[in-house]
């Protein structure tokens, strides 16, 4: 007999949003399909217990786990990734796995706008002519007359020329455009000697220029873009006006192919021996649809309103959206499909926008160095900087860019998900809740600083920085970062070694301790040292010492706020005067931000794609030296760092 | 035609460390090693100092060993189960510098014996032998970290050399040798960073680095040595370039190693066709120790007598100024 398929209804609070699903789904699923933000970073393999529901009403199947607390189960907490729906179901989401949407703030460039005709990057001075890569242009066609018998398309094609000096011979338009105008010009207006008010939408494609939709009226102002960062552990998308250049609104979410390996090598090779590209590329277009849906509905848009979207990622995460082949990736030469993707249908991929909307990719440099790059390159003004620049962009991959407008060589080292709060017990994204700034005073007393002035629910990337920098600097680690029993009562030990108490229980949103761990402090050390070793392999290749460099920007999605110093406290970067960095946030969201809104900022990432030269790292001999000497606070040779050692040593006069 | 001259010039000498303490000094030695001093790389001594000659420290085992081959066996079989005899008939029949008592018998899995008898073969040691001590734990971190401190105390003012603290497990040897006046092995497995970053928290805690010899972990001949070599070689250079954290004398584990190779131990019927083992595993001890000696060695931690008259001839003939 057929097994009979029951549905349950599933409730979420406090959203109130109700959705029914098949027997056996499980409970993140629904939530997912409900539009429902659950936190979950191993993607439900019930590996990172950060998805935690409550069941208020109804019963499920969960196999048993160590990642929920004995008073957890009790208030019949369960992982939404484990739990299968076996009937009705009312769940709440605890404070700690939900993401209050629309907290992340917006930098002051994204909010700017354009202002003299430009737009702008990260840092003052950096400016790209307005001029979007999908622009829509008001026109008035005179109506044909019997002396004027131009057909539609050439006429449309005429009034555009005229309007914006495309060639006509580099127009062109698909056959749906072609059956559609008549009708949408007839819409318009037809009588005689009243012009006929329309607006088109021109999409650049390389040298020519494809009319991708036609509407009637002046709806310019109605035109919105998607920028999208397309990372390794964190996806973030930002809904912009194209005519206005002003960001409307951000999302991020984690990215789900996390399931299938934290770094992308991991899951080139699931998706080569499972044959599974596939699932993976389908699951990066369901996360962004899943920004895009919640953007739209909280900015009460339709999917029709987005006519570009320009994506910014590394060489493999881009194969993976477009469901390239990338083995090759990590085969001996390394050799990626394609470094300049021509533009192409978003629709086709299955991203959820206008059907005629094109998707732009940032081109890269190699298989290891990706658009997320050279757009963050562009963002900075790299190809116009007169002085030696380090460009660090810490993500999974740290990639390390030196040069100037003369000449770039970049490389890219593994560094691991924590400084985007992933394999870290509390690490969370910088949203409303993450403690983004921490220091302990010379009296052990503990100072914070919370994204939105909330109560803490865990700590993101600047945050965790500052706590390393902290707890070395007042001596809770030693420099091999090693917890100091007894230095102070915050340090405690636990079933799994020892840990810091960052915020005890009743101060947080959560109602549990926030606490790093020394695995966390590990993992964030491996991330500092694997960064550190790429500048100091790349600088050494280059023949050129930390002094050298006159300006250090440091990108990455560790939130709004990024005390420079610290960076050279915990030795991830070179002791370099701290007014030579500047912070630049994500600027591969930047870079893709930019590109969309300016044709000129896209044609600057292609030469900078192309004029970049690969040094790889992985062949190096040298590297991994490199690295276990960085893997020491702050580094194991104290003559790169007098500095840093002088200050432990006057705080810790036991400290040679 | 002029010949160039292509010496080296160095920046950096290896500190000199003291092994053991005479009366005036405060302990019951009858003479101290020095150890290190080299502003040279081994045997290039037209370009600097080479410093002290390496030493010789025979091994002593708290417990008879269970493992041995005959033919290491066969030297000390009248004096196995006494280690003040034992290391009486090191120190006056084969001439060791220095003795090291391995405290195997203190291993929760090969006899579990508490602090209070470990104590006392020391003591006996002491006062069976007039040279410097070397006194090394079990390796089993949790039995060292109880027994090694009342060692530390039975021997305060000896200024023994006791091992070994690692990047895991320092604290409890290094105030412990602090306070009661003794030198420190600092131990990382063949990484040459991983030993300085050991080097850096055991100063952070204050204890001075002329009090600090360093132990790579060591691998014999077939088995490794090439590794050991190679990265004393590296310390050796670092530490005449002027890396100060580096500059400190080198110890390897000879003995030991070369006896648990098979081709030291397996016997003459076992293998017919590699010589008398009563011979080839001392060949294969000595090769490994003078070999080792190439890449920068001080204290060289030796079993068989036949292996340490070959290796003391060897250094009495490389360091005799009879160039």
């Amino acid at each position: 007999m057929p097994k009979v398929n029951h549905s349950y209804k599933v409730h979420f609070l406090p959203h109130d949003r109700e959705i029914t699903v098949q027997e056996d789904t499980t409970v993140l699923e629904a939530a997912h399909d409900a539009n429902v933000y659950v936190s979950s970073i191993c993607g439900g393999v019930a590996t990172c217990g950060k998805c935690k529901v409550v069941v208020e009403e109804g019963h499920v199947e969960c196999p048993p786990t160590t990642l929920l607390s004995s008073e957890e189960l009790a208030n019949n907490y369960i992982l939404a990734c484990q739990a299968r729906v076996t009937g009705d179901l009312l769940i709440s989401i605890p404070p700690e796995t939900r993401i209050e949407g629309g907290k992340i703030l917006l930098s002051s460039e994204e909010t700017e706008g354009v202002t003299a005709g430009k737009v702008h990057g990260p840092l003052p001075g950096v400016e790209y002519r307005h001029e979007p890569l999908v622009r829509k242009i008001y026109l008035e066609l005179e109506p044909p007359t019997l002396d004027d018998t131009l057909p539609d398309y050439e006429r449309l094609k005429r009034a555009i020329t005229l309007k914006t000096g495309i060639p006509m011979e580099s127009l062109e338009a698909g056959l749906e455009i072609l059956k559609e105008l008549p009708s949408h010009l007839r819409q318009a207006g037809s009588r005689y000697n009243v012009p006929l008010q329309i607006t088109a939408t021109v999409a650049q494609r390389g040298v020519m220029h494809e009319v991708i939709r036609i509407e009637p009226g002046d709806t310019t102002q109605v035109d919105w873009g998607l920028a999208v960062d397309v990372g390794t552990t964190t996806i973030v998308a930002e809904l912009v006006n194209l005519a206005t250049a002003k960001v409307l609104d951000i999302e991020a979410t984690y990215n789900s192919q996390m399931k299938w390996g934290e770094d992308y090598i991991q899951r080139i090779m699931y998706a080569t021996e499972r044959n599974a590209l596939g699932d993976l590329q389908q699951s990066v277009i369901k996360d962004i649809n899943g920004l895009l849906a919640i953007l739209l509905t909280r900015n009460h848009l339709g999917p029709e309103d987005i006519t570009a979207i320009t994506c910014s990622g590394n060489t493999a995460m881009i194969h993976f959206l477009l469901e390239l082949d990338p083995t090759l990736i990590r085969k001996e030469p390394y050799i990626a499909t394609a470094n300049f993707i021509p533009p192409l249908k978003a629709h086709e991929l299955g991203i959820n926008i206008y059907k005629h909307a094109p998707l732009y990719c940032l081109p890269s440099v190699s298989a290891y160095v990706g658009g997320d790059i050279t757009g963050g390159a562009m963002a900075i003004g790299l190809e116009q900087e007169e002085l030696l620049c380090l460009f660090i962009d810490i993500g999974t991959n740290g990639e390390v860019v030196l040069g100037n407008k003369e000449w770039m060589v970049c490389c890219s080292a593994s560094a691991g998900p924590s400084f985007e709060g992933s394999g870290v017990r509390h690490g969370m994204r910088a949203a409303s809740g993450a403690i983004e700034r921490l220091d302990i005073a010379e009296d052990s007393s503990l100072n914070y600083k919370i994204i939105g002035n909330g109560t803490p629910r865990g700590i993101c990337g600047s945050g965790l920085l500052d706590t390393i920098a902290a707890l070395l600097r007042s001596g809770a680690i030693n420099k091999s970062g090693k917890l100091v029993k007894g230095h102070t009562p915050r340090v405690r030990e636990t079933e799994e070694g020892l840990e810091f108490l960052v915020v005890p229980a009743p101060q947080t949103a959560t109602g549990s301790d926030i606490v790093i761990t020394q695995a966390d402090i590990q993992n964030l050390i491996r991330s500092k040292a694997a960064i550190y070793s790429a500048v100091a392999t790349l600088l050494e290749a280059m023949h050129l010492k930390p002094s050298d460099i006159q300006r250090v920007y440091l990108a990455g999605g560790f939130g709004n706020y990024l005390d420079v110093r610290n960076t050279i406290t915990i030795g991830m970067l070179p002791e370099i005067p701290t007014d030579r960095i500047r912070f630049v946030g994500n600027s591969s969201l930047s870079g893709a931000r930019l590109s969309l809104l300016s044709q000129e900022a896209m044609t600057r990432v292609r030469d900078i794609a192309s004029k970049m030269t690969y040094f790889d790292l992985m062949s190096n001999p040298k590297y991994m030296d490199e690295f276990i000497s960085a893997n020491f606070l702050p580094h194991t040779n104290p003559d790169e760092f007098p500095a840093v050692y002088q200050e432990l040593a006057r705080r810790h006069p036991s400290f040679n | 035609m002029q010949i160039p001259n292509v010496t080296e010039k160095w920046s950096g000498t290896v500190t000199e460390v003291t092994i053991g303490a005479t009366k005036e000094e405060g302990g019951t030695r009858q003479k101290v090693v020095k150890v290190g001093g080299a502003s040279c790389i081994p045997f290039m001594d037209f370009e600097g100092s080479p410093g002290h000659k390496p030493v010789i420290a025979m091994d002593v085992l708290d417990v008879p060993p269970e493992d041995w081959p005959p033919a290491l066996m066969e030297p000390f079989k009248d004096v196995i189960s006494d280690p003040a005899l034992w290391a009486k008939k090191c120190v006056d029949k084969y001439g060791a510098d220095l003795i090291c008592i391995k405290l195997d018998g203190i291993h929760p899995d090969k006899g579990n014996r508490g602090a209070e008898e470990a104590v006392k073969t020391v003591r006996s040691v002491l006062q069976a032998v007039g040279v410097p001590l070397i006194i090394w734990g079990c390796d089993d971190t949790q039995k060292d970290n109880e027994v090694l401190p009342k060692i530390s105390q039975a021997t305060k003012g000896e200024r023994c050399l006791l091992a070994s603290a690692t990047q895991d497990n320092y604290k409890n040897i290094v105030a412990n040798c602090m306070a009661d006046g003794h030198n420190l092995v600092t131990q990382a497995p063949v990484d040459v960073n991983i030993q300085k970053q050991v080097n850096i928290l055991v100063t952070d805690i204050g204890f001075p680095l002329d009090r600090i010899v360093m132990f790579q972990t060591t691998g014999a001949l077939g088995y490794g040595m090439e590794y050991a070599y190679s990265i004393q070689e590296r310390e050796r250079l670092a530490a005449l370039s002027g890396d100060k954290f580096l500059a400190l004398p080198v110890l390897c584990n000879v003995g030991y190693e070369s006896w648990r190779s098979k081709e030291a131990k397996s016997k003459d019927e076992e293998s017919p066709g590699w010589g008398l083992a009563a011979e080839r595993g001392p060949l294969w001890e000595t090769i490994t120790a003078v070999t080792l000696i190439q890449s920068g060695v001080d204290i060289i931690r030796m079993y068989h007598p036949k292996a340490v008259a070959a290796v003391k001839k060897h250094i009495d003939a490389l360091y005799t100024d009879g160039r």
